[in-house]
């Protein structure tokens, strides 16, 4: 049995949901594979952390597939088990520090959104530095972008950060799933032609 | 999901995406429903959402969004008696609410079957508790099945009903939030034939007819069948036990906690344990475990919260002369959400396994950073009305964040999107428990201490989920209290279900029924009763005060309707975002110069399209608005007290060419 565990995170509003939804839908063709994750949301309201997982299960065959020993899997990853993270947001980047490990691939997006204890005067908003810095003492794979910026910048709307984020984690990690199988996600769904031009963006970066 | 035609037309041999929830639905679509009930509640919103949309293309559904839990587990019943499969879905807390007809159930019975999908919520991100409804059973006797994974959250559903009319009860399908939003793969079954789904209700006094003599009959006859139901459960498929290893010690657990057990198994490279999964935590068989005790001589149990199973099983141990030990709650937090993480340590600890080197780095690791970061909280949505409303309260009191004055009003506050009001920057209430506990609570302190105002807040689908008898007793008591009703016409939280309030779908279809809800309040005995638009703040803020200064019963409606529902609807604005940006448009703009920095709209309104940038001339830092997220509302434009804010021809397209979009926004 093989295992292969995403972490997406951000904030509500960013499209994180739909990021764990576009990758999962990418792994339904095999038959000895698995696929869940639970997600986290904080309601309808905005700016609360929000994350989900994507948890891929490869079984090398169908008696371990039957097994129950081998076939009942978490929704969660447990610390330290994620191989990719991705972040929309950077503070929020260091709340998923928990779920690296010293190969974990970490992408994240620059753009920060201030939190109200900043606004306040409370808090200081910690330096890219610092966070990336946090980040190496784990992982030498850490990867960042302002991806909001790209995303206005080609796109003239931030709808599209998350498919982009997609494609830079593909371009960057060796996803055991196929890159055409999120394209022909992509191409069925809502917004298909600029999320598809959003992966391939991504994928170039 | 994402083909969600596959929900209602999958069949033998479709896999797709799914929720949790949208599994339970499933199920109970596969099992045949044609009742399906419930009042909004996270994480359990989703099992009926996903029936009421869809139910145009499904024959002989009814679905409906009922005011309350009690009502909606009624309704239940009644479709149940008349021959109708019948789902009624509902968070934890809303178990409170229903706990009389659920009380009532296991005296009647059932016609046709009827499941409770309860949505619990441990850790409380989305509650106000973390109550585990699984005690109601001890004397509800309502049996508990607690699917572990998407899979079987729709077989154990579809299942329920098969259960739940062969012993008479009403099924609770217990799911926590875990579960309700695990998106995952799902194997489809075949749905029943739906035409022949039709009601009919047959007298049943016996049973039906549920008091003196009659009660006590039924309380033998539901005793009875719950020791049919132990008997079935010795051997069903539901309760399975892995007895492959050669280990004297035996794990017990349910539901989403086995499914971390069993990872957490796997982590730590531990396989020869004997394990007993519980498809049904409530009613266990005593011969059940008795045959799980073979052979062992250490039990744990692996379960959250305060250990319902545990409870039953020492005292199963006790009746069956077992002589090793059990261990539960010493190795598993009785608070919290018990995570994949609190489960691989636990057992670690227990088995005394060393944990991954990996693991043991990652929560160190967490563990420092976690308080150095600064704090994140959800907010209003930009444009919000509420956040209005809470900006023109603490105006109206004299509160001011910057100035971290005392403020000398009572706030009480209850349960809805307008609970992040309880967050800073606004820190507007002083309590909040369960649904319409403000009035109540508050009616009561006005009474005692007569040196403070009270102010209590409820939301529309609140009010009409059980206010309207909390207003009239405030009314009928003489209390004096100013009760704010923000009615935003959706029960928002949730995903948006239609309330009393709503007057347009998001289709722009106009609802039937639509409640005036100034009439109704006057029909209570209210003289004092106003409805404005609170984005109006300076307006709404001087009415506040003058309210605060009468006697009695006093109330305000702060009435407009939820940003995102109005967005929705003018759909367009938002298609042609791309068009607004070429041709321009009317946005609101803060006039660096003019703006002094005075905090109000940054940090008292705290409107989060409101951002800080740095000034590339100065290095220094100033306020913006940000147009590609602010709404237009207007509120900001109303509060600047330097009138340093207007509205101005905007075009997008080029100042994010200029200065490539949010990319130097300071930190
Ligand atoms: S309220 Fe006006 S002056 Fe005060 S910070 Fe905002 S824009 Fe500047
Ligand atoms: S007008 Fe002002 S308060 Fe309203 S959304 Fe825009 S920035 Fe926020």
């Amino acid at each position: 049995m093989k295992k292969f565990n995403i972490a997406i995170i951000g904030l509500g509003g960013q499209g994180i949901i739909t990021m764990g939804t576009v990758m999962k839908n990418a792994a339904l063709n095999s038959d000895l594979q698995d696929v869940s994750g639970s997600e986290r949301r904080g309601g309808a309201q905005r700016e609360g952390y929000v994350e989900t997982f994507v948890k891929y299960i490869f079984y090398e065959n169908a008696a371990e597939m039957n097994s129950p020993r081998k076939n009942m899997h978490s929704p969660m990853i447990e610390s330290g088990g994620a191989n990719a993270l991705i972040s929309l947001e950077p503070l929020e980047t260091l709340r998923g520090i928990k779920y690296l490990n010293k190969n974990s691939i970490v992408i994240f997006n620059k753009t920060p959104y201030i939190p109200i204890s900043v606004r306040m005067g409370k808090t200081k908003y910690p330096e890219i530095s610092f966070i990336v810095s946090e980040l190496q003492k784990v992982t030498k794979h850490i990867y960042y972008y302002d991806i909001d910026a790209i995303s206005l910048e080609k796109f003239n709307s931030l709808t599209q950060k998350n498919i982009i984020a997609l494609g830079i984690l593909f371009a960057k990690a060796d996803i055991p799933i196929e890159r055409s199988a999120v394209e022909s996600v992509l191409a069925e769904g809502k917004g298909a032609e600029n999320n598809l031009k959003a992966f391939a963006l991504g994928l170039n970066l | 999901m994402s083909k969600s035609n596959l929900f209602i037309n999958g069949s033998e041999g479709d896999k797709a995406i799914v929720l949790g929830n949208e599994a339970i639905a499933r199920g109970a679509l596969e099992a045949g429903i044609g009742y399906a009930s419930m009042y909004p509640g996270t994480p359990a919103s989703e099992i009926i959402a996903v029936l009421d949309k869809n139910k145009k293309h499904v024959e002989n559904l009814y679905t409906e969004f009922s005011l309350n839990e009690h009502i909606s587990l009624h309704g239940a019943i009644g479709a149940s008696w008349s021959g109708i499969r019948s789902l009624c879905a509902m968070k934890n807390v809303g178990l409170n609410v229903a706990s009389e007809p659920a009380q009532f159930l296991a005296y009647t019975g059932v016609k046709a079957g009827l499941v409770l999908a309860i949505g619990s919520d441990p850790g409380a991100p989305s509650s106000s508790n973390e109550q585990d409804d699984r005690w109601y059973s001890l004397h509800n006797y309502m049996p508990i099945m607690e699917p572990s994974n998407i899979q079987e959250a729709k077989d154990f559903t579809k299942d329920a009903f098969d259960v739940s009319e062969e012993f008479s009860f009403g099924i609770v399908l217990m799911a926590p939030s875990r579960l309700c939003h695990n998106a995952g793969a799902l194997r489809f079954g075949n749905i029943r034939d739906r035409k022949n789904i039709k009601g009919d209700f047959k007298k049943d006094p016996e049973n039906y007819l549920n008091l003196f003599s009659l009660a006590v009959k039924n309380h033998a006859k539901y005793l009875e069948r719950n020791e049919l139901l132990k008997k079935y459960l010795i051997e069903s498929k539901f309760n399975k036990t892995i007895n492959d290893g050669s280990s004297k010690i035996g794990f017990i657990s349910s539901g989403v906690i086995y499914a971390h057990l069993m990872e957490a198994f796997d982590i730590l490279g531990v396989y020869d344990h004997k394990i007993l999964k519980l498809g049904f935590s409530f009613p266990i068989s005593n011969e059940l475990i008795k045959r799980f005790f073979e052979g062992i001589e250490k039990v744990v149990i692996v379960e959250e919260a305060e250990g319902f199973l545990e409870f039953q099983i020492k005292k199963i141990a006790y009746e069956t002369g077992f002589k090793g030990s059990i261990y539960g709650k010493e190795f598993f937090s009785r608070t919290g959400e018990l995570t994949l993480d609190d489960v691989i340590s636990g057992v670690s600890r227990f088995l005394e396994k060393p944990l991954p080197a990996s693991f043991d780095f990652a929560v160190e690791k967490d563990k420092e950073l976690s308080n150095k970061l600064p704090q994140r909280s959800g907010t209003f949505c930009i444009g919000c009305p509420h956040r209005a409303t809470f900006y023109s309260i603490l105006k109206a009191v004299g509160f001011s964040n910057t100035e971290e004055k005392e403020r000398d009003v009572v706030i009480a506050g209850d349960i809805g999107c307008y609970t992040l009001g309880l967050l800073p920057p606004y820190n507007a209430m002083d309590f909040l428990t369960c649904m319409n506990a403000g009035l109540s609570i508050g009616q009561a302190i006005s009474n005692f201490d007569k040196s403070k105002k009270v102010i209590a807040l409820v939301g529309d689908s609140t009010f009409y989920h059980s206010g309207i008898p909390v207003l009239l007793n405030a009314v009928q008591n003489g209390a004096n209290i100013l009760y704010i009703i923000l009615d935003n016409s959706w029960t928002a939280m949730t995903g948006h279900q239609k309330t009393p309030s709503t007057q347009k779908d998001i289709d722009g279809k106009p609802s039937a029924n639509v409640l005036n809800l100034k009439d109704l309040i006057k029909s209570l005995g209210v003289s004092y009763v106003k409805s404005l638009d609170p984005n109006s703040v300076k307006r709404f803020s001087a009415q506040i005060k003058s309210a605060l200064k009468e006697p009695g019963v006093k109330v305000l409606i702060a009435k407009r309707e939820c940003v995102l529902q109005e967005i929705r609807r003018n759909k367009s604005m938002l298609k042609n975002e791309a068009k607004v940006a070429e041709t321009g448009e009317s946005l609101y703009e803060i006039q660096k110069s003019r703006c002094v920095k005075c905090n109000e709209c940054f940090v008292e309104l705290a409107c989060p399209a409101i951002i800080l940038k740095k000034d590339e001339d100065t290095g220094g830092d100033y306020y913006y608005i940000d147009p590609a997220s602010c709404v237009k509302c207007g509120v900001c434009y109303e509060i600047c007290p330097n009138s340093a804010i207007r509205k101005v021809e905007f075009d997008l397209k080029s100042e994010f060419k200029l200065k490539k979009g949010l990319s130097e926004v300071t930190v």
